[in-house]
């Protein structure tokens, strides 16, 4: 639907030079905003210097309101990049990661990102700060399979503050970025207090304009998203939400998979829906589906709808629904295309990736008919199925 | 030379310590990472990438042991654990700090630590902190960048849980640890 969908898929390399441009950004400002330097990074832990927490709140506010606006304007699916862009919610992990993130990001001075600007600066504390990252992510490798049940502990599924509130996220993003902008006031009177403390004079006074200039900047934005709540027809005022796309293939893997996490309503007439469906849908014409109660349901599976075709909206009563609401790419037309007619055999010496993809088209179409699938063909001379070995060289 | 000077003795700032105004660094971090959630659907990060870079080596020492495991399978199972995006936005933000940082005349090898630490103890706790954080972000799902930034302007509840969460872990623990900044 959206070019970032292909992006990622069918243009790989595009997708992976994409990636170092936006990295190259990422790291150019991290930089100049100075989180190359520990010592820049610790001080915002005995306060007399908030750079961190000012950088980091003006980066979520701009690039939130930037991507509420945008979906309150209806030029992008807010629901569909969000669940591609974040995990799920795991309450226990979260808080538990975050407090250890704390302590290790105290330790060393940095955090992750910032421990690899620090190396592109030439700090070795910050090659060592990377390194230790490597090493303590293979100790949790290691590890995790004792820790699985935790790992997998309090899970919410993709849960967003908005839907939590029950507000449109637009509006939440207006609040969230004005609360932001009262706090950054607040920290620069935290910082006078604590550098007189320091150094018994007070801090050097900051220029004003580029405040001036970045907060006149994130009030333009805040309006344009207060707007998409006023007007009534965009999405941030007609409808708290819109609902995401499921690809065919998610949704047979999930089918196949995780029954329990997803629950299927076939919007079709009952008697289509009834010769044949998705396994385990519901059969709920569109007509019917205010007597499901949805809005009272506990939304922990999430919802997929299917139509004939791709739905091009989804029911009010649909997206009442407090969980993830989710259309069917497609349609079940596209369903029978996909899981019900047997997959074409890749040409000899496909590449891994189609190999895999026949293979699990195939295996979904054996489970779905009962047709036994035929073997993919061998694949090409040269073609070796294990990673290569590294030759030298790596990344740091 | 005077950026030595500054690290060695934390002494007043100099003129290579001059940074963005932080609202202007924070907007231009917020326009990169609306970019790439325009672009990409995906947000930055930096934890997974380390991962990766991790699993692969190891892979490369041990692999009927990477292979065992699971959760370390994973990363490779769709290919080569290098052949990810979060691999080549490391690449690209390694790039972009060497060459903010040479523009700016901050570039230049040293070591970072406050006034009372020695280098092998600043050396030391760098690699120890690090280790930490490892496994913070591999339990999390994310570090500062993944889950506090770009979950974070996503509103997604974890990563508000995960962001104050890491200000509490710091800010708890810096009281006993000022002899290391400060």
């Amino acid at each position: 639907m959206l070019p970032f969908m292909t992006l990622l898929s069918e243009h790989h390399e595009i997708g992976l030079v994409v990636a170092v441009v936006l990295g190259f950004g990422f790291g150019f400002t991290l930089e100049r905003a100075g989180f190359g330097r520990a010592d820049k990074l610790a001080a915002q832990f005995y306060l007399h210097d908030m750079t961190v927490f000012k950088v980091m709140f003006t980066a979520i506010i701009t690039a939130m309101l930037g991507l509420m606006g945008a979906a309150g304007f209806g030029l992008v699916n807010l629901a569909e990049i969000s669940q591609s862009a974040v995990s799920y919610t795991y309450l226990w992990p979260h808080l538990v990661g975050g407090l250890l993130l704390g302590v290790g990001f105290i330790v060393s001075g940095y955090c992750p990102g910032t421990s690899l600007v620090a190396t592109a600066s030439g700090n070795v504390d910050g090659l060592f700060t990377f390194v230790g990252v490597i090493a303590g992510s293979l100790v949790y490798g290691e590890l995790q399979p004792m820790l699985a049940s935790f790992h997998d502990s309090g899970e919410l599924g993709h849960l967003f503050l908005y839907d939590l509130l029950g507000v449109s996220p637009q509006a939440l993003a207006v609040g969230v970025a004005a609360a932001a902008i009262a706090m950054f006031f607040g920290a620069e009177k935290v910082e006078q207090i604590f550098t007189r403390r320091r150094t018994g004079a007070p801090a050097p006074a900051a220029p004003r304009r580029p405040r001036r200039l970045a907060f006149g900047a994130l009030g333009a934005m805040m309006a344009l998203a207060l707007i998409t709540v006023a007007i009534p027809g965009t999405t941030g005022a007609g409808e708290a939400r819109q609902a995401g796309t499921i690809s065919q293939a998610d949704l047979a893997r999930r089918v196949l998979d995780e029954p329990w996490r997803v629950r299927v309503l076939d919007l079709r007439t009952r008697a289509a829906c009834a010769k044949q469906r998705v396994p385990g849908a519901e059969c709920a014409p569109a007509a019917s589906l205010d007597k499901l109660g949805l809005r009272y349901a506990t939304g922990a599976r999430d919802l997929v709808l299917v139509g004939e075709r791709t739905l091009t909206r989804a029911p009010a009563a649909a997206l009442a629904y407090p969980g993830q609401v989710k259309i069917l790419a497609g349609g079940f037309a596209g369903w029978r295309t996909y899981a019900l007619q047997a997959p074409a055999l890749p040409p000899a010496g496909a590449s891994l990736a189609a190999r895999e993809e026949y293979k699990f088209r195939a295996g979904l179409n054996a489970a779905m008919t009962g047709r036994k699938p035929l073997p993919p063909p061998p694949a090409s001379k040269g073609y070796t199925p294990k990673p290569r070995k590294k030759k030298g060289g790596g990344c740091s | 030379m005077s950026m030595n000077a500054t690290a060695e003795t934390g002494g007043p700032t100099v003129k290579a310590d001059r940074f963005w105004n932080p609202y202007v660094a924070g907007f231009a971090l917020g326009l990169v990472l609306l970019a790439t959630f325009l672009v990409m659907g995906k947000g930055l990060g930096a934890s997974g990438g380390a991962n990766r870079l991790g699993v692969h080596a190891l892979s490369a020492v041990a692999p009927a042991h990477v292979a065992a495991n699971e959760y370390m399978a994973s990363m490779s199972s769709a290919g080569h654990a290098l052949d990810h995006w979060i691999v080549f936005m490391l690449v690209g933000v390694l790039l972009g700090g060497l060459v903010a940082a040479y523009t700016a005349g901050r570039f230049g090898r040293k070591v970072i630590r406050g006034p009372q630490v020695p280098v092998k103890w600043r050396l030391f706790f760098a690699l120890f902190g690090g280790a930490i954080m490892g496994v913070a972000a591999r339990i999390a799902r994310g570090c500062t960048s993944g889950q506090a930034l770009s979950g974070g302007a996503l509103l997604s509840v974890g990563s508000f849980v995960f962001m104050f969460a890491v200000f509490g872990g710091a800010y708890a623990l810096a009281y006993h640890l000022r002899k290391e900044w400060n």
